[in-house]
């Protein structure tokens, strides 16, 4: 079955519609909602949001753009409304000290991924949002400014910022594994 | 010398530098390393790949989605409706008479069409007012017990004759009785459901048909 066949199955409430559209597009959903929310269970919940939002909104997808794009649309703003809610409650700090723990032994490309989402996962909100919706997602800053409903520059700026931080969140983490190297080897 | 400061250095990612900036750069190797690195770091950012969500996730977005009407699917529907909860036979039933009914009708049946020997409308009638899902399937169990007592007293009536012949069509109304209720309650919920009216157009007639063929039988 065709996008544009499943979108119509879907409106109508076929359930195995829905539950494809869900397998093709819930990484790139989950992705962009869970590191906007730089939190699980936040970005569960978001997602969650984002779906509830997206199929209810399905009757007014005209095909103008592209589902994918549409779809990433809302579930960015259903994360950036999830994090103004959040915002307003108390923010979680973790010590900086805090090491990644690897599953099993990741190579080095899933070491690199696992220390990105660890330093993005710290960034203060604003800043988080900003990299993650322009380095990550590739908006450009007047979207972002039209998204977080600020200036284009205030975009640029955050940004700026952010990527000062997230270069010393990275720096901590190597100076932190160059430590850990060279106590192993004092045994 | 004065280094560029990192929110500069952050800048000149993806923005041109100034001549000043330009011949800083060349000269001082500190900053143009960090400014690679800063370079490496976006281009990273980019490629971060998509991430999976738990399949979890999947199924509590399911049970939203079919609670919130945007999941109609047919057993989704039986399911929304609390009529899981019924036995056996009567999902059973269900099944058939949704094979048979299927959704082209779009009529409305008024109550007074119900009325039958076993005045299933009293039971009916006495369930509490409607809102929800959940109050329809309490609503629902609750008809149906009333409605084995009701059962009960009338197996006992025609036992005094022949017991055989009076089993299997009772064991059928049963299930058809069962099924009105079920699909009486989520009509009140849906009343212009066609598949609900459909479903109970059906149990209606076969219903008619089963009650005048134990009447012929006594
Ligand atoms: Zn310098």
């Amino acid at each position: 079955m065709n996008e544009s066949q499943l979108i119509r199955k879907a409106i109508q409430g076929d359930g195995s519609a829905i539950r494809s559209l869900y397998e093709r597009y819930s990484p790139r959903v989950y992705a962009v909602v869970r590191r906007i929310a730089g939190d699980d269970d936040l970005g569960n919940d978001c997602a969650q949001e984002a779906w509830i939002s997206a199929i209810r909104a399905l009757p007014k997808f005209r095909g103008e753009a592209r589902f994918s794009t549409w779809i990433h649309r809302i579930a960015v703003n259903s994360a950036l409304q999830a994090m103004r809610k959040a915002e307003s409650r108390q923010k979680r700090e973790v010590p900086i000290t805090e090491t990644i723990v690897a599953s099993e032994t990741p190579s080095s490309d899933a070491l690199l991924a696992q220390r990105l989402e660890w330093a993005l996962d710290r960034l203060p909100g604003g800043m988080r949002k900003v990299i993650i919706l322009h380095d990550v997602e590739g908006y450009t800053h007047d979207e972002i400014g039209k998204m977080l409903g600020t200036a284009a520059g205030t975009s640029k700026s955050q940004l700026f910022k952010a990527r000062g931080k997230m270069r010393e969140l990275l720096k901590s983490l190597n100076t932190q594994d160059n430590r850990e190297e060279s106590e192993t080897w004092s045994i | 010398m004065e280094h560029l400061s990192s929110e500069k250095l952050a800048y000149l990612v993806d923005e041109r530098p100034s001549p000043s900036e330009r011949a800083h750069l060349k000269s001082c190797t500190r900053c143009s390393e960090e400014l690679n690195e800063l370079r490496i770091q976006s281009h990273n950012l980019l490629e971060l790949a998509a991430l999976r969500p738990s399949p979890d996730n999947w199924e509590s977005l399911e049970t939203r989605l079919v609670n919130e009407g945007l999941i109609r699917n047919k057993q989704e529907r039986f399911r929304r409706f609390g009529i899981t909860a019924l036995p056996i036979w009567i999902q059973a039933t269900a099944a058939i008479l949704l094979f048979l009914g299927g959704a082209g009708f779009g009529l409305n049946i008024g109550k007074d069409e119900t009325s039958n020997a076993l005045s299933l409308d009293k039971i009916i009638a006495s369930t509490p007012e409607i809102e929800t899902a959940d109050e329809a399937a309490r609503a629902v169990v609750l008809a149906e017990q009333a409605y084995m007592q009701a059962l009960l007293h009338f197996r006992q009536f025609s036992d005094k004759d022949d017991e055989n012949q009076m089993d299997d069509p009772l064991n059928r109304v049963e299930a058809l009785e069962g099924l009105l209720v079920a699909s009486q309650e989520a009509l009140r919920l849906a009343p212009t459901d066609p598949l609900f009216n459909g479903l109970l157009i059906n149990v209606l007639s076969q219903r008619q048909e089963m009650l005048k063929q134990i009447s012929e039988s006594r």
